[in-house]
């Protein structure tokens, strides 16, 4: 496919292999976690390297989002390690996580609807004290989006679904993020807007931060990543890099509807 | 028609009493979805300390917000941390029954303290009056509805331009977002418990002044407050000022155009005429954002 060929040439850069023994960026260790009586995840193991852009997929219900939620410490895991750079995270409070360099642009793209543009990025950098790298990062993202650049002062909510999208990463950009953690963000959206937002995700992890992408769209995921995960039903039960797994048939047919 | 306007004037000025007090309880509906049946416990709680601050120490019970309020801040604040917090996501039933428990205790306290008999707090203008173009205004109720509305405006500040009021508004809308934004949720929702417990302690003071009470009194008010915030619409600070500007007008053209035996009862019939056309309220809105995801 034409749209696949370009995708395939705006991939994110080989990852630099790390020196033996350096901690990826990120890491899950065999984490499990439920919701009530709902096992959710059954011993899920991965890492992002450094510099690296990962794809998790799977189909609904899979439990990509739970994953995201595990890492960012909105969902405490009842078993197994959550390692930021090496050092567990898996106890810490979602503020926490944030402060330590960890951003989520959540899924159906959360934005706060009744604040400005301006507003919703503010507050993207929180937890941060300071202030001066604060501006260079709206700045920045103001480079990547500039779309939200000329909606700052509109109320978050009256945006487009794709306007929202963006700011939903933009937010997650304030915080100055080692990780990135996207979940689903072509949702809902049409074609057009799903490449350009492709695009600048490749972007955001050619300036350095490693990105863990959720996604249901497999072909645009394994189009910009590095490597992949397939969850299925809480386990993870493929791992490759993301040409072995587009070469893949079972991923083929269960994922890229190539039969 | 001088008549009329009077009554207006003075209906708008309970309504701000009204509002400062309601604006408390739906902030704390709004971040944290308690509905805190002790708001007007606090409210009489507060009326008890500035009646023992104004007849032992002489001080003017208006003036005396300033003490009042931080005080009583500081009880919702440990409020929060030992009671509230515990509870914070079970369901909304038990939060009533514990916040009834709560109120209950209260009442308890204050009649320990202060005994079971009427209170009135009686600063030397409480019988006086403005008269100006035929328009005859009671200085008690000039001067309460005046300082309510400035401490309104004082919290619609904080929320509106701090960083604090916009971690609160985040925090309302979508604690999930919030936390992943780097607020902490929990910590914002002790600061908005203890700041809507001291909007009722300003206003407690206020309404001290304007009418004798007794502990058992908080009954009433959270009746009313309850009506007050469900018409405005749950949560939606806007509604609550609305609604109860609502009352304070309902109530006061019924006792004087009415009966004063009314005034209590005609505006329970709006809210509920209300109700049946908006079962949201007047602004408020059918589901937070986030009831829809998860
Ligand atoms: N809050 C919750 N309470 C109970 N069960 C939940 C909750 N959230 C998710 N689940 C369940 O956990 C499992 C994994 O859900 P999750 O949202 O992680 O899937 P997903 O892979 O992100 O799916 P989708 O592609 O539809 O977003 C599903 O069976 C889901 O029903
Ligand atoms: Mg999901």
């Amino acid at each position: 496919m034409e749209d696949d060929a370009r995708m395939a040439r705006n991939r994110a850069p080989e990852s630099v292999h790390p020196a033996r023994g350096e901690p990826p960026a990120l890491e899950l260790r065999d984490v499990h976690a439920s919701y009530g009586h709902i096992h959710a995840l059954k011993g899920v193991s991965l890492h992002v390297s450094h510099g690296e852009m990962v794809a998790l997929i799977g189909a609904n219900g899979a439990g990509k989002s739970t994953v995201l939620r595990t890492i960012s410490g909105l969902l405490r895991p009842r078993g197994g390690q959550v390692l930021l750079g090496g050092s567990r995270i898996d106890h810490l409070p979602p503020h926490r996580v944030v402060a330590l360099g960890v951003g989520q642009a959540p899924e159906g793209r959360r934005v706060f609807p009744r604040m400005t543009v301006a507003e919703n990025l503010d507050l993207g950098s929180f937890a941060r004290a300071d202030r001066a790298a604060v501006e260079a990062d709206i700045d920045r993202v103001f480079r990547l989006f500039p779309r939200l650049k000329e909606r700052l002062r509109q109320k978050a909510g009256t945006l487009s679904g794709g306007e929202q999208q963006m700011l939903a990463i933009g937010r997650a950009l304030m915080a100055s993020p080692n990780v990135l953690l996207l979940d689903e963000p072509s949702m809902g959206l049409a074609p057009m807007l799903v490449e350009s937002i492709f695009r600048t995700i490749v972007e955001i992890n050619r300036q350095g931060t490693s990105v863990l992408l959720v996604e249901q769209n497999a072909l645009m995921a394994l189009g910009v990543a590095n490597r992949g995960y397939v969850l299925e039903s809480g386990t993870i039960v493929l791992a490759d890099t993301a040409d072995g797994l587009r070469n893949n048939p079972r991923v083929q047919k269960a994922y890229l509807g190539i039969a | 028609m001088m008549q009329l306007i009077q009554n207006l004037v003075l209906g708008l000025l309970l309504g701000g009493v009204y509002a400062l007090v309601a604006a408390g309880l739906t902030l704390i509906f709004g971040v944290m979805r308690v509905i805190n049946i002790a708001h007007g416990a606090f409210l009489i709680l507060a009326a008890f300390i500035t009646y023992s601050l104004w007849s032992a120490l002489g001080i003017d019970p208006l003036l005396a917000i300033l003490v009042t309020t931080p005080v009583i801040f500081a009880i919702g604040w440990v409020t929060y941390k030992t009671v509230i917090a515990p509870i914070r996501t079970a369901p909304m039933a038990s939060t009533v029954l514990l916040t009834f428990g709560l109120a209950l205790v209260i009442e308890g306290v204050m009649g320990t303290i202060w005994g079971n008999s009427s209170t009135a707090i009686r600063p030397g203008y409480a019988n006086e009056s403005f008269t100006f173009a035929g328009l005859f205004m009671p200085k008690a109720q000039v001067y309460g509805g005046l300082v309510a509305v400035l401490v309104l405006l004082i919290l619609g500040l904080i929320l509106s331009k701090t960083w604090l009021g916009r971690a609160i508004r985040a925090a309302a809308t979508n604690p999930a977002s919030a936390e992943l934004v780097g607020i902490k949720v929990a910590a914002v929702a002790a600061l908005v418990f203890a700041i809507g417990i001291a909007a009722a302690g300003a206003g407690g003071a206020i309404v001290g002044v304007l009418y004798p009470f007794v502990a058992g009194a908080h009954y009433q008010w959270i009746a009313r407050l309850l009506a007050i915030v469900v018409l405005g619409g749950m949560g939606s600070l806007n509604g609550a000022i609305l609604g109860a500007v609502i009352f304070g007008v309902a109530e006061t053209l019924t006792a004087a155009y009415v009966s004063p035996s009314w005034a209590t009862a005609v505006p329970y019939a709006i809210v509920f005429a209300v109700l049946v056309v908006r079962p949201q309220g007047l602004m408020g809105s059918r589901l937070r954002e986030d009831a829809v995801a998860t």
